[in-house]
């Protein structure tokens, strides 16, 4: 029978813890990608061997699917003897292959400043951190909130495959709900429901960041 | 060093900008041929000459903006880019960080609107002298705001970039450089690309800054800011300085043929 409010009551709390874990993995690996794809964007713009490495990066963990990735990193860990938890190599393949996403986010931001900026700032004696500080990244930012805004959304729908490597996220515990009831269509519904609000969340703060950052142009 | 030798100092007047054989390829383009230009403190030169001739690439080698392969430029005595060795005689790149340093004493503005668009008028002049220059906050904005009123633009100080005309843009473009105390001005055409009824504006700025004695090296197509505020005009076609002179006889009795044929055609096309 859909739509029974006595085994959603029973249901909530198991999906709200399970959801603590899809959150931490989706906060935890929204921050480090914010901060590791910048820097691979940045050394996919020097001139040399780390840009190639960096694109090389971005090519292979854009190209292969995330559960792939999550299992070698599962299963690999293992054998190289150092196994990781089911949460931390959930974690490490996101933001393996987000951070490539990500990079490639910064990375148009960072085509979209026009040389003449570089110029500008270097004809006023900037060096190169300061030139990145104040002249670039400011403009960088505002320009990538809204497609950093949809791969947060992306992340947080993605965690959901770490169900495959045991970690009990509200996916997984989920299914074990499913599986052991008739109810299949609440459990989804309301799955369904809380992911929804997790990522309209991420809609309203990215909408009110680029309200604040955003610059006549 | 030239200070601790009064004599030489007699007889030579002090050159704020000094070039000598600078020389610079794009591939086998050979876009300067060994230029040398001298300008004095406080003089003012204009560069004019056909489109290529290598006016703007003259004016991005002063301050580093792009490399070249022979030469030296030294503005107040201070060697910019390359410094030559003492003993070996050889000409050496400086490090970057003294490159920056010595730009600094080197503002330009250019023929486009470079303003920081994500930065108001005001934050545009003192992000400089406050993030390179180390200045306090309340000194370069009350730096800043005596430039604006110098080009007059006192009330536009919150706007951004994208607020303001071409000729505004242009005018804090002047400012901000300006703020970083440089000393000596490079203009690139910074009136081309501005509607005709706002150049004025613009030019107003140059010829009060000229007045108030900066040394300015100015590429323009305005033969009459030419005529009224250059000390010395300098005509540059394929690379190299073919004439160059006080604007009275350049513009009136120019001494090469192809001087002539381009001021005539110039004329023609400005009726002037
Ligand atoms: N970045 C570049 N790469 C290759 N060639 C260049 C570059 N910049 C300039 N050139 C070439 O160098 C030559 C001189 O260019 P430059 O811009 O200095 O001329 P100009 O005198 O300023 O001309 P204009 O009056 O049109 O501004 C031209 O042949 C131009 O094509
Ligand atoms: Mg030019």
């Amino acid at each position: 029978m859909p739509f029974d409010p006595n085994f959603i009551r029973r249901l909530l709390p198991a999906l709200l813890e399970g959801a603590e874990i899809t959150i931490e993995l989706s906060v935890l690996t929204i921050a480090i990608c914010l901060v590791w794809g910048l820097l691979v964007a940045l050394a996919n713009a020097t001139r040399g061997p780390l840009a190639w490495l960096a694109a090389a990066y971005i090519q292979i963990v854009r190209n292969t699917p995330l559960l792939i990735q999550m299992y070698l990193v599962y299963f690999g860990l293992g054998f190289a003897g150092l196994p990781l938890s089911g949460f931390m190599c959930g974690l490490l393949a996101l933001c393996l292959q987000n951070g490539g996403y990500v990079a490639e986010i910064y990375r148009g931001g960072l085509q979209s400043v026009s040389a003449r900026q570089y110029e500008s700032g270097r004809a006023l004696g900037m060096r190169r951190w300061t030139l990145y500080r104040v002249v670039v990244l400011p403009q960088v930012i505002a320009r990538v909130i809204p497609p950093l805004a949809n791969q947060g959304i992306s992340i947080i729908k993605d965690t959901s495959q770490v169900a495959a490597i045991a970690v009990m996220d509200i996916m997984k515990v989920a299914q074990i709900w499913v599986e052991s009831s008739a109810n299949t269509y609440d459990v989804f519904l309301t799955v369904g429901l809380i992911y929804l609000s997790l990522t309209t969340i991420v809609s309203f703060g990215a909408r009110f960041a680029e309200r604040r950052l955003a610059f006549v142009a | 060093m030239p200070d601790t030798e009064p004599g030489r100092m007699a007889t030579m007047p002090r050159l704020m900008l000094e070039m000598r054989g600078v020389a610079k390829r794009f591939g086998a383009n050979e876009v300067l041929r060994g230029v040398s230009l001298s300008v004095p403190r406080g003089q003012t030169v204009v560069v004019i000459g056909p489109s290529g001739s290598g006016k703007t690439t003259l004016l991005r080698c002063i301050n580093m903006l792009e490399d070249y392969e022979a030469g030296i430029v030294a503005v107040d005595g201070v060697p910019i880019g390359y410094a030559v060795d003492e003993k070996s005689g050889r000409r050496q790149r400086m490090a970057e960080r003294a490159i920056a340093a010595a730009r600094e004493t080197i503002g330009i503005v250019f023929q486009s609107y470079n303003l920081f668009p994500h930065m108001s008028v005001l934050s545009n002049i003192i992000a400089a002298p406050i993030r390179v220059k180390g200045v306090s906050r309340p000194q370069a904005e009350t730096r800043a705001r005596e430039l604006l009123a110098m080009v007059g633009l006192s009330d536009k100080e919150k706007e951004y970039p994208a607020r303001l005309s071409g000729g505004q843009q242009q005018r804090v473009a002047i400012a901000r450089a300006l703020a970083m105390e440089p000393k000596i001005m490079l203009f690139d055409e910074v009136t081309s690309a501005l509607d005709p009824e706002l150049v004025g504006e613009v030019l107003a700025a140059m010829r009060q800054l000229a007045r108030d004695g900066m040394t300015m090296v100015v590429v323009t197509h305005e033969m009459s800011f030419a005529r009224d505020v250059a000390d010395r005009v300098v005509f540059m076609d394929g690379g190299v300085i073919v004439e160059e002179g006080p604007p009275e006889t350049m513009f009136s009795t120019p001494k090469t043929e192809r001087v002539r044929q381009f001021l005539k055609r110039h004329n023609d096309r400005y009726r002037i």
